[in-house]
């Protein structure tokens, strides 16, 4: 299997009660409050948080009053299991302050990202008062948080570990080894869709898939046999064929999602009159 | 306590990471850097990804990923050192070399000569505040640099005034 954690059967945990902001909400043992309050509709602002992946808690924005029987702390929700009795407050002033304070800091290290500008705008943060991270040829274009995520898709979801972090302190940057394209690359665009803030750029040209991102890294995409269509990175495709349906026909397999679903349909329609065509 | 559970705390730690950065230090001291195919090989050879590697060689400032001069000049920049005028230290040796130092304050921070006879890096702190400014010729200690007291230094390892 590819997937990792996500993939594994479900549990249910032993249920307890939780107090979010006054209300109290039913959850698992287990559960992480970020969880719960997702769940719930409550909102806490985040950005390093997947389900898919384990509690991380890097970008420090999720952060919320929480405790027992009066005695409160700070701490992020999304490392914060919940417990029989746990009280937790998502917006105090200290709460609001600190947040405040890792927005305009976020407004520094990514001063081109509009996901940020909305977010700080939340909390009435406009400008920031720390010296602006401002690269030209930044492949990530000013939008990186350094958050992990895509390197943790990488790594941990997918098992192709073609990124990962490089340097460290202020000159810390996410990309491939050398800054050179990636022979590990899968070109599966998990890294573009777990990144909050939208930096990542893939884009398909013709029969390759280009990870501008990621040193100009190109991958072969497959190309459908019957309607020509360039669907899935090839490599991929087949593994996760393999993985999924091993079995499945070559001429079956060699189709994209949809001229499959089309074929597999118009397959059993002809069954069908074959077979009320037989008995007639 | 019996051999099989030994073995299970053993199995704890047996894991590639563990010696990533023993086996990387040897590489350095062998070859004086670490080889673009080197690091290739060894993710090849360990099953560790390439990226990972690269992520620990790019960040620990005692790896090198360019080739260095015959002998490595690390100058300290630590507080002490610092106070004590290293900044002046390491541009005499600069202008004495005949290198560009002035991006010195990155610890990646390494240039070479052009007859590759030295390579001048900067570190945070030696542990030798006593003697500050510091500066260390492979291995070897000097203590109360000055940019006066520089050209006898290098002179030891074969420099010589009109070369730079």
């Amino acid at each position: 299997m590819i997937y990792g954690s996500a993939g594994k059967d479900h549990v249910p945990g032993k249920p307890v009660r939780v107090t979010i902001n006054g209300r109290q909400y039913r959850a698992e043992e287990g559960e992480t409050v970020l969880s719960v309050a997702i769940r719930e509709g409550i909102p806490i602002p985040h950005l390093c948080h997947e389900e898919s992946l384990d509690p991380y808690g890097a970008c420090r924005l999720c952060f919320v009053e929480a405790g027992k029987h009066g005695k409160r702390e700070m701490v992020t929700a999304c490392t914060l299991r919940v417990a029989e009795g746990l009280e937790v407050t998502t917006d105090t002033p200290t709460v609001t302050k600190h947040r405040a304070i890792l927005l305009e800091l976020y407004l520094a290290e990514a001063p081109k990202s509009e996901v940020i500008k909305e977010m700080a705008a939340r909390y009435g943060v406009m400008k920031t008062r720390f010296l602006k991270k401002m690269e030209t040829d930044d492949p990530l274009g000013g939008k990186c948080v350094l958050c992990g995520l895509c390197v943790r898709a990488c790594t941990e979801i997918m098992g192709a570990g073609a990124i990962g972090f490089i340097n460290r302190g202020p000159y810390t940057e996410v990309n491939t080894p050398f800054l050179e394209p990636s022979a590990d690359c899968y070109g599966c665009g998990a890294c573009v869709k777990v990144c909050p803030t939208h930096a990542i750029v893939m884009e398909d040209s013709g029969s390759e898939r280009v990870m501008k991102s990621w040193s100009g890294t190109r991958v072969p995409l497959a190309q459908c046999d019957c309607c020509g269509r360039y669907y899935a990175p090839k490599e991929l495709a087949a593994r996760t064929l393999s993985a999924l349906d091993p079995q499945l026909e070559r001429e079956l397999a060699g189709l994209c999602p949809s001229c499959r679903g089309k074929q597999i349909a118009e397959r059993e329609i002809l069954a069908r009159q074959g077979g009320a065509g037989n008995h007639a | 306590m019996d051999s099989h559970a030994l073995d299970a705390i053993i199995a704890r730690y047996d894991v590639p990471d563990g010696r990533l950065l023993g086996i990387l230090s040897e590489v350095q001291e062998q070859e004086g850097y670490i080889p673009h195919d080197v690091l290739v090989m060894l993710s090849e050879k360990l099953g560790v990804r390439l990226s990972r590697l690269y992520s620990l060689v790019t960040f620990y400032s005692f790896f090198s990923l360019q080739p260095v001069g015959e002998h490595m000049i690390t100058v300290c920049m630590g507080t002490a050192c610092h106070v004590k005028g290293a900044e002046m230290v390491l541009s005499a040796l600069g202008k004495h070399l005949g290198i560009e130092t002035g991006m010195a304050q990155d610890g990646k921070f390494a240039v070479t000569t052009e007859d590759n006879k030295f390579t001048v890096t900067i570190a945070r702190c030696f542990g030798a505040c006593s003697m500050a400014p510091v500066l260390s010729v492979d291995g070897n200690l000097y203590g109360y640099a000055t940019p006066e007291n520089l050209p006898a230094i290098l002179a030891e390892f074969g420099w010589r005034e009109h070369e730079s």
